[in-house]
């Protein structure tokens, strides 16, 4: 099904400070979107709210008729089956072996107390494993797919974690900062396998990232964020040195004589450097 | 994905699919053969333990409504003799395996041989029960309190350094680089390298065990140690119940009381040792 997530002013504040402040968007399916801002800008509330690991105070989401903000239930693991999670530290279970980390992305489909007792206990149909091992091959990873999670680099376990997000055969990837803890050739890989995912597999991706330059040239929307509001929303081509200024509050590549270059400034050239 | 593919991947990667494992299933029969021979040699039948279900009801049914009794200045006396007897013996426990854990300790001792004699000496200690050690103490420095807690401190000594000793080898070795690399001696690399890593994870252990000695303190009285013990024993023998289920309250109510205590403690303690 493909239908456009719509988020229609979203609230959500954490004491005094608003994490999100009236956001609304409209994200047709097959997009390639990135958000940016600096952290603290409410990326990754609005990407949790979306995947419903969040909720907000005001606002709703709806997709294809839907009220995702009102499921529950089955309905709601249902949601969250179809709009896959990445997240910035992996969240693999480290002891668990790579194949079984790719086929927990199968787990809701056991329905009925046989198929949940046989998951219970740990087992997994034929089929899961073959298409868990067919993921993987896509990525490179099968040599890796009978060690534990936790004996694999960053980037391998970024992918890892891409290959259970796809056998949850999802319509979207929501991607939490997926690559601020990998070093820039990783970060590349695992940029790349997101794109890979959303034209072959026409999966829409939102993925949220710290700094722009990953954004550019991934990303054919890229969604400006700050303080918890949308401050710009276009093409890489429209975002002006002046509109990046305007997000990230200070200038990103060029910092004035004498002061010290921002995180985000030599994020940027480490990026570049790769 | 269809049949052919899967058969197609199992060929590729036979270590992915499950094989039949014929050891994993004798060792299951095995196991469930043990446990029927334990349950026939033992009698556990259904009917005996219905048996004994009603002469329990009618243990508690004596026990209602539950009663002080006219030596309650006695029982009272108990439990603060039991209080007493684990705190002093954990105390003692928790600070004479301090060294015992340092000597123990892989990164702290190199020294592989007096290391290995050194744990197998614990691993003896640990071997004997706390109830034991209290009736050789009781013959060896009479009836009392005493007894209980040489008996808490030993049986608990050999445990404590263990777990000491293995906080200290999983301390992250970097911090005391850290220290070694300033020009401190080994002893202050000790002392602001490692103290500081592992004192709360020693005082978690310790208040756990205060926690686990306050319950065990109640028991060693039974065999002549001291404390809550000797009182439940001596009304069990008269069979005054009501007496009985009064004290099982009064020690429920003390355990529960010092597990919050020893909560707040060890909250307070290594939130404050972290932070500075």
């Amino acid at each position: 099904m493909n239908a456009t997530l719509e988020i229609q002013s979203l609230s959500r504040r954490f004491g005094n400070t608003a994490a999100l402040d009236a956001v609304s968007l409209s994200i047709p399916a097959g997009q390639m979107v990135g958000i940016i801002g600096r952290s603290g800008a409410g990326k990754s509330t609005l990407l949790r709210m979306i995947n419903r690991m969040a909720e907000p105070d005001a606002g709703r989401i709806v997709w294809g008729g839907q009220q995702v903000t009102a499921l529950r239930g089955q309905a709601l693991r249902d949601w969250r089956t179809g709009c896959a999670m990445i997240f910035q530290q992996f969240n693999l279970v480290q002891r668990l072996d790579v194949l079984t980390n790719v086929m927990i992305g199968r787990l809701n489909r056991r329905r009925g107390i046989a198929a949940r007792i046989t998951a219970l206990l740990g087992r997994f149909p034929d089929e899961d494993r073959a298409l868990a091992l067919s993921a993987l091959e896509r990525f490179d990873l099968l040599p890796t797919a009978l060690q534990r999670a936790e004996t694999l680099s960053g980037g391998q376990q970024q992918r890892v974690a891409i290959c259970r997000a796809l056998l949850q055969q999802p319509h979207t990837i929501l991607a939490d900062e997926p690559i601020a803890s990998l070093d820039p050739r990783n970060a590349r890989t695992v940029m790349e396998a997101l794109r890979t995912v959303n034209r072959r597999d026409d999966i829409t991706v939102v993925v949220n990232l710290h700094h722009l330059d990953a954004a550019r040239e991934f990303c054919g929307r890229i969604i400006g964020m700050q303080a918890g509001r949308v401050v710009f929303d276009g093409t890489p081509e429209q975002l002006t040195e002046a509109a990046a200024e305007r997000i990230y509050g200070a200038p990103t590549t060029r910092p004035a004589h004498g002061s010290e270059p921002t995180e985000d400034a030599i994020l940027a050239a480490r990026w570049a450097v790769a | 994905m269809s049949a052919d593919l899967v058969a197609a991947w199992r060929e590729r990667v036979p270590g992915a699919f499950p094989r039949p494992r014929p050891l994993r299933v004798l060792a299951w029969a095995g196991f469930a053969l043990w446990l029927g021979f334990a349950l026939w040699w033992f009698e556990a039948t259904p009917l005996r333990l219905w048996n004994g279900l009603s002469g329990f009801l009618v243990i508690i049914r004596l026990m209602i409504p539950p009663s002080p009794g006219e030596l309650w200045l006695e029982i009272l006396k108990g439990m603060g003799e039991s209080l007493a007897m684990a705190f002093l013996g954990t105390l003692l426990a928790a600070i004479l395996a301090v060294p015992l854990g340092l000597l123990g300790a892989r990164n702290v001792v190199t020294n592989a041989l007096f290391r290995f004699s050194l744990r197998r000496v614990l691993d003896g200690f640990r071997g004997v029960d706390q109830l034991i050690w209290a009736l050789a103490y009781v013959r060896a420095v009479g009836l009392g309190p005493l007894a209980g807690v040489l008996a808490i401190t030993t049986a608990d000594i050999a445990v404590l350094a263990k777990l000491y000793a293995e906080a200290i080898e999983n301390a992250e070795r970097r911090q005391t680089e850290g220290i070694a690399a300033a020009g401190a001696s080994s002893t202050l690399v000790v002392r602001f390298g490692l103290l500081p890593q592992v004192l709360p994870v020693m005082l978690g252990h310790a208040l756990y065990f205060l926690e686990s000695n306050t319950r065990s303190a109640t028991i060693l009285g039974v065999v002549g140690a001291g404390g809550i013990g000797l009182q439940i024993a001596e009304r069990i023998r008269v069979r005054h119940w009501d007496e009985v289920a009064f004290v099982i309250l009064l020690m429920v109510v003390t355990v529960a009381a010092m597990d919050w205590l020893s909560a707040r403690l060890r909250r307070r303690l290594i939130g404050a040792t972290s932070a500075g």
